[in-house]
């Protein structure tokens, strides 16, 4: 038995949850780039990362909700597509690890006034693990089988 | 004229490689994406700032002194890849109502920058020593996330519009067409 899903039957439904995916990211991946940034020692330096932390966490967990519910629309669409494109499954992988690393370690680093000595490495992993994310979703649509575009 | 200086563009050694290369491409546009994350997080956050709803910890003078080089890092970066990407694929792009689109709006990003960089962005320091914010650094504030935020949204809407195949002069490498040879690829 196939339950028609709705998305699928509306040609905007698809680019409109892209453009929503793309605005979360660029809040939730560019508020924890600023903390990773001045962990790193570059940007704003007025505060400790931890003040900048607290500034920026709810615009962070905001972003990803956005990106994270978008995402599982779009996902809903064609999963066996999805299932069956490694740029996707790489994704995923590199998604669950960069949320875990910023809620734990990345936590921890940017929790008390005096970042830890290794601050830097933990900017380091979680620049380079939602840079994972982020070519992960675009190479989703350039390997095959890929995403139906136009 | 202008069709002519793209068709010319995307001709050159340079861009007729990155347009040849099956795997350049996505990667220049991943770098555009983390650009976009990058630079459009700052923006959100300058604007939040004006707008009264984010950075309460820091004045609105911290922090558009201390985004205004990063920023201009990561639009460099964003930049950069697009003219990449257009120029691998100029006429192409020069057809897309979305790329026109886009195009206006960064138009109207940069008129923005001219109206309000000298009255409100330059004037940091005395928004902090008054007691509410002006209304025209909130209006410069949701006018610039309206902005940024369209210019994304239509440049997603680029990648939906068909080339017209029958007025391009360059081989165009599509997804479809990608999609289609590795098929082959498998049957044969």
């Amino acid at each position: 038995m196939f339950i028609e899903n709705p998305l699928n039957s509306s040609a905007l439904a698809f680019p409109i949850l892209e453009c929503c995916h793309i605005l979360g990211f660029a809040v939730s991946i560019g508020t924890i780039a600023v903390v990773d940034f001045s962990l790193l020692g570059v940007g704003m330096r007025k505060q400790s990362p931890a003040q900048l932390a607290k500034d920026t966490w709810l615009w962070t967990l905001a972003g990803l909700v956005v990106m994270l519910f978008s995402g599982l629309l779009m996902f809903s669409s064609d999963p066996d597509m999805y299932y069956l494109n490694w740029p996707f499954l790489i994704k995923m992988a590199f998604f669950v690890s960069a949320v875990v690393f910023n809620y734990t370690i990345h936590r921890k680093a940017t929790s008390s006034d005096t970042p830890p000595p290794n601050g830097k490495l933990v900017a380091c992993v979680s620049i380079v693990l939602w840079l994972g994310v982020i070519f992960g979703g675009i190479f989703i649509g350039f390997v095959y089988p890929g995403l139906k575009l136009g | 004229m202008l069709l002519s200086f793209v068709q010319w563009l995307q001709a050159t050694a340079f861009f007729t490689a990155l347009r040849g290369s099956s795997y350049v491409y996505p990667v220049i546009m991943s770098l555009h994406m983390a650009g976009i994350a990058f630079f459009g997080g700052m923006v959100l956050l300058t604007d939040m700032r004006l707008l009264g709803w984010a950075m309460r910890r820091y004045s609105i003078a911290d922090v558009v002194a201390g985004f205004r080089v990063p920023k201009r890092v990561g639009i460099l970066i964003v930049a950069t890849c697009g003219i990449l990407m257009f120029g691998s694929k100029a006429e192409e792009y020069y057809y897309n109502a979305f790329f026109r689109t886009k195009l206006i709006l960064l138009a109207l990003a940069c008129v923005h920058a001219l109206v309000f960089s000298a009255s409100v962005y330059d004037r940091a320091a005395e928004m902090d020593r008054a007691p509410k914010i002006p209304g025209n650094a909130k209006l410069a504030a949701a006018l610039s996330l309206l902005i940024w935020a369209s210019i994304a949204c239509v440049g997603r809407g680029i990648g939906y519009i068909e080339p017209p195949l029958d007025k391009i002069h360059a081989q165009v490498h599509t997804v479809k067409q990608a999609s289609l040879a590795a098929l082959e690829g498998r049957h044969h």
